[in-house]
């Protein structure tokens, strides 16, 4: 007879700016309701299916990894999380945005409207809580807003309005409406400017980022 | 498929009481005192001597507490205007403290079996203090030429706490770590030291009961009354403590914890969005092995609003693997 391993794993977690945020707003947004598993600064290449010394060794070089603390900005942590899956699942839901980058002139207008390939066994391409959208610079779009879920959460990060310098802004819904910024000043002296779209289902977890670039009109 | 929504019985709120030391550095004793020459000389000198754990003109020095005499009738210090008698930096202070821990200014302090109507406040810096004084862990020592007095509360000596308008309130006696030597811990004749205001991070020493002789229980420290000069009573105050070389005393505060208790079960998270998960641009498990028995690595617990908006997160010391034969609990601590 052995002694059962009977620890519990404590971490101490940290506030996210967005957690400050709302928890200084104070208007009942600050309310902890769900959790999700992440494995952030994993390299599945690393795992070693093949190695000599057998199945107890092939995650060797993962599973003393020393890991860094938790980054306070939320929109670099939390990026990669673990799913649920039926067992014997071969495909991972994957996003199909429909672009590998944007470009759009000065004032020009796009639809995104996002699908989940592989996900429920294939049978659906469009996750029913919609996909979260968040450009990495609110300032490169005169629009930017997310249609087609009307859960009152979805409508209240769509009204949210961000305003200042070089934030980043998250809308959710089934399609993202983008339109480039008309204003000249931004871009001083260049021809571009750019930014980052970042694609999250909110059901499968799948996630993408894809350069977005605005061309000046002369 | 990637949230996994918390119960009630997940939360768990706790409040508990932290004990620590009082001064920079985490020293346990500060046995080393120093005073600012521009403090002093400045007008807040009038009132009060501020007290470092290092030169003042160190780059790590932090005031540790202050030492203010306060004389109802305005002895001990120079009086605002020569015309109007009772009113000096002294005076002020007496009646600030006395609003501040006694609520009612027809009352004096009663301290031990004497009224008194002067005391040599000993304010604790906040950012030492934290929240309040540990009842129990003073132990200050004055000295003066050959006579000395070890201080400490008596808290551990009384049946039930004694309050006034600033909280709890512990008579300063000759003991240590929060007892007396024997009996009261001070004389009839004199009084007790003076009081320990835990709540809000204060003693108050009886002046005269110092004043005494040895044989009246006291130290023979030098009390100003004269009303030519400021401040020299917390000077000969300072003069003691520097002598004394030894104040010990701990900080107490409550910290609230939020735990949560993050529960995977054997078939949830087993799969990961990581782009190393996945071969190629369709999505295919990188390794035949995961399909039927995948292992992922937790690393990061994220912790979520209804909206989905990232509120707090916490890393692993180390990745924890996940399979279909392992449940995995989390708890996380929050602390406010």
């Amino acid at each position: 007879m052995g002694y059962l391993n009977n620890s519990v794993v404590t971490v101490d977690a940290i506030l996210t700016k967005k957690g400050r945020e709302l928890l200084a707003k104070g208007d009942g947004s600050f309310r902890i309701t769900q959790f999700a598993l992440a494995d952030d600064e994993i390299d599945y290449t690393l795992y070693n299916p093949t190695h000599p010394s057998g199945s107890a060794y092939y995650g060797e070089a993962l599973e003393n990894m020393p890991l860094l603390e938790a980054f306070p900005n939320e929109t670099q942590i939390m990026k990669y999380k673990l799913v649920t899956l039926p067992r014997g699942t071969s495909k991972m839901p994957v996003l199909d945005l429909g672009y590998g980058s944007i470009t759009l002139k000065q004032g020009a207008s796009l639809s995104i409207t996002p699908q989940t390939l592989n996900y429920l066994g294939g049978n659906q391409t469009f996750e029913t809580s919609g996909y979260t959208a968040t450009i990495s610079d609110v300032r490169l779009f005169n629009t930017f807003n997310g249609v087609g879920v009307n859960t009152e959460q979805a409508q209240a990060a769509n009204s949210t309005t961000t305003i200042g310098t070089n934030v980043s802004k998250t809308v959710v819904g089934t399609t993202i409406n983008l339109t480039a910024t008309t204003v000249n000043t931004l871009f001083g002296n260049n021809t571009q400017l750019q930014a980052t779209l970042t694609v999250i289902g909110r059901d499968s977890g799948a996630r993408l980022t894809i350069p977005v670039t605005i061309t000046k009109v002369q | 498929m990637s949230f996994k929504r918390l119960d009630p019985q997940d939360f768990v709120i706790s409040a508990d009481s932290i004990t620590n030391t009082l001064w920079s550095g985490d020293a346990v004793t500060l046995d080393s005192f120093f005073t600012s020459s521009t403090q002093e000389a400045g007008s807040s000198g009038d009132y009060y001597l501020s007290i470092y754990q290092t030169a003042s003109s160190d780059s790590t020095a932090k005031v540790q507490f202050d030492i203010a005499y306060g004389n109802k009738l305005g002895s001990g210090s120079i009086a605002y205007n020569s015309g109007i008698v009772g009113k000096s930096p002294t005076s002020t202070i007496y009646g600030q403290y006395r609003t501040m821990v006694l609520g009612d200014e027809n009352t004096d302090f009663a301290i031990g079996d004497y009224t008194e109507t002067e005391f040599i406040a000993v304010p604790i810096e906040r950012a030492r203090y934290k929240e309040g004084l540990f009842p129990g862990s003073l132990n200050l020592t004055l000295t003066v030429g050959s006579d000395t007095i070890h201080i400490t509360d008596n808290s551990k000596d009384v049946a039930s706490i004694t309050f006034v308008d600033a909280g709890r309130k512990f008579e300063l006696v000759s003991g240590s770590n929060g007892a007396a030597y024997s009996g009261t811990g001070y004389t009839a004749a004199s009084g007790s030291y003076g009081w320990m205001l835990p709540d809000i991070g204060i003693l108050l020493l009886n002046s005269k009961a110092l004043e005494g002789s040895a044989a009246d229980g006291g130290i023979g420290l030098n009390i100003t009354r004269a009303n030519t000069t400021n401040g020299a009573t917390n000077t000969s105050t300072f003069d003691a403590i520097v002598d004394g070389s030894s104040f010990k005393m701990n900080s107490q505060e409550t910290i609230t914890s939020d735990f949560i208790f993050v529960r995977a079960r054997n078939a949830e998270f087993n799969y990961s969005e990581n782009p190393s998960y996945i071969s190629g641009s369709t999505g295919e498990v990188i390794y035949d092995e995961f399909i039927n028995s995948p292992q992922s690595y937790i690393t990061t617990v994220g912790m979520y609003n209804d909206n989905n908006d990232l509120l707090a997160v916490a890393k692993l010391s180390k990745p924890l693997l996940k399979d279909f034969t392992k449940e995995t609990l989390v708890r996380v601590k929050l602390d406010f």
